[in-house]
């Protein structure tokens, strides 16, 4: 289960919001107590995906060294990463799934119309075959 | 020694640590003492042919050892050894 608290969620729908019709991602950085996954901040992060990013993003590894970084400067944990899906449902893609990592949850926001309609969590596994979907409540 | 970070979710195979100390004057052999202290974690970071997973990148500080001599990349006792995955996705 991954809960993520007011701010962090807040934070999540407006940088996917502003992005729209683009995709956004991020980094979510809390607390993990074995299945249990608490989103405490939301570090925004570049869609470095070359070309249009309608239907694309790409962390960069350095980006994503950088929020390992924060997260264990203040104590926590990186939990998982977010991204949109901007007039598309919030389910993982093959794109998502080839391009995944099995070691963090992952949130996608679906965004219709430039609004946020509904998100969902996934947990892909390590051969990038499957997403298991991820109990996720939110403020 | 050089240390390696661990990322939280790969904590649960080294009893915890979010840091090891390691033995070794390359990346390959840092990685090789890791798995060797921790076994459970071989199969998060290689393929069953014995290759680093497509998803795992490696630093050295705060370089990719892709750019650098890759496993053969000499380390020092003062390094900070990073374990990075590559993450994208879409839509479509």
């Amino acid at each position: 289960m991954i809960r993520v608290s007011a701010e962090p969620w807040n934070a999540m729908v407006a940088h996917a919001q502003s992005t729209y019709p683009n995709e956004c991602c991020g980094a979510m950085l809390g607390r993990v107590d074995g299945a249990e996954k608490e989103v405490l901040v939301a570090m925004r992060l570049e869609n470095s995906s070359k070309g249009s990013q309608a239907a694309r993003y790409e962390l960069r590894p350095e980006d994503l060294l950088a929020a390992d970084k924060e997260a264990r400067s203040r104590g926590m944990d990186l939990v998982g990463i977010y991204h949109s899906h901007p007039d598309c449902g919030a389910y993982f893609s093959e794109t998502d799934l080839k391009n995944s990592c099995p070691w963090y949850s992952f949130i996608v926001l679906s965004i219709q119309k430039g609004e946020f309609d509904h998100a969902n969590s996934w947990l892909p596994n390590a051969e990038q075959t499957a997403a298991e979907k991820e109990e996720l409540i939110y403020a | 020694m050089p240390k390696i970070l661990i990322p939280t979710p790969l904590r649960q195979y080294t009893g915890k640590l979010d840091t090891v100390q390691v033995k070794g004057s390359t990346i390959g052999e840092a990685l090789s003492d890791l798995t060797t202290q921790h076994a459970d974690l071989r199969r998060n970071l290689y393929s069953d042919e014995g290759k680093l997973r497509s998803f795992v990148n490696v630093y050295l500080n705060d370089e990719d050892i892709r750019y650098l001599k890759k496993e053969a990349t000499p380390v020092k006792e003062t390094d900070t050894i990073s374990i990075v995955p590559s993450i994208a996705g879409g839509s479509r």
